[in-house]
């Protein structure tokens, strides 16, 4: 049972094991749409080094990007990160359920043999 | 790893990390986290699993089947194994059991594998507020 919406939960953790990418990230979730220039002005880096971060996070669909006259503006999608956030839920919710069933299992067999 | 002084994690903890405390032992929840039949008690109706590191765990609940290595096992202290469904990305699930007064801490770690992923180790946390964050956000 491979789902697609798992591959993708990895493409996003994998483009944003990246420290300085999650800077990105972080950035444009603040600022709405903007440019490379406009990023790189709010960030310690040069207008390449975001041109590149940008490109890593639109592989991961985690930015979509359209022209405007000569410029290309950039946009975080919500999208990906809600599934990687649910994907953490989910797990959790698991291991929170089967933690309470070995609390279960557990405490049941030390009343049996009290 | 680099990952220790990179200032930009600023949590250490794991994608997913739960626990529960229990009226039980050390070695009483040991047994319940490494024998097979005790395993089924809780975690799937069928596990296998060869107890020593570097031994087969697989844990099934019907179509749902996931298998990987012990990578771990530390008696009444830490168990762990990775584990993946079929074409699925690998995981490393980690126990640790803690002694407390009257029972034990029962923890567990779950985190996706792949060198990337694990420098992104604390990023789990903040992903889910900039998720929620963004939700209520006015879009641009």
């Amino acid at each position: 049972m491979r789902s697609p919406a798992h591959r993708h939960v990895d493409a996003v953790f994998d483009a944003l094991a990246d420290p300085t990418r999650r800077r990105v990230v972080e950035t444009l979730a603040r600022g709405g749409t903007v440019t490379a220039s406009g990023l790189a002005a709010q960030l310690p880096m040069t207008r390449q080094a975001v041109a590149k971060h940008l490109s890593a996070l639109r592989s991961a669909e985690l930015v979509s990007a359209s022209k405007i006259g000569r410029e290309t503006h950039y946009k975080l999608r919500p999208q990906p990160l809600d599934e990687a956030a649910h994907w953490i839920q989910m797990v959790s919710a698991e291991w929170d359920d089967r933690l309470e069933a070995l609390r279960r299992t557990l405490e049941k067999r030390r009343s049996r043999s009290q | 790893m680099k990952l220790r002084d990179e200032k930009a994690t600023d949590e250490k903890a794991p994608w997913v990390e739960r626990d529960t405390m229990v009226e039980a032992s050390p070695e009483e929840v040991w047994e319940a986290l490494t024998d097979e039949d005790r395993l089924e008690e809780w975690m799937a109706p069928d596990v296998e699993l060869d107890p020593v590191e570097g031994g087969e765990i697989s844990v099934r609940d019907g179509e749902d089947e996931r298998s990987g290595t012990v990578e771990t096992f530390e008696e009444n202290e830490r168990f762990a194994f990775t584990w993946s469904r079929p074409g699925e990305g690998e995981s490393f699930v980690e126990f640790t059991i803690e002694a407390l007064p009257g029972g034990s801490r029962v923890t567990v770690v779950e985190t996706p594998i792949g060198p990337t992923a694990i420098a992104a180790g604390g990023w789990g946390s903040r992903l889910l507020r900039l998720s929620h964050a963004m939700r209520f956000a006015p879009v641009a």
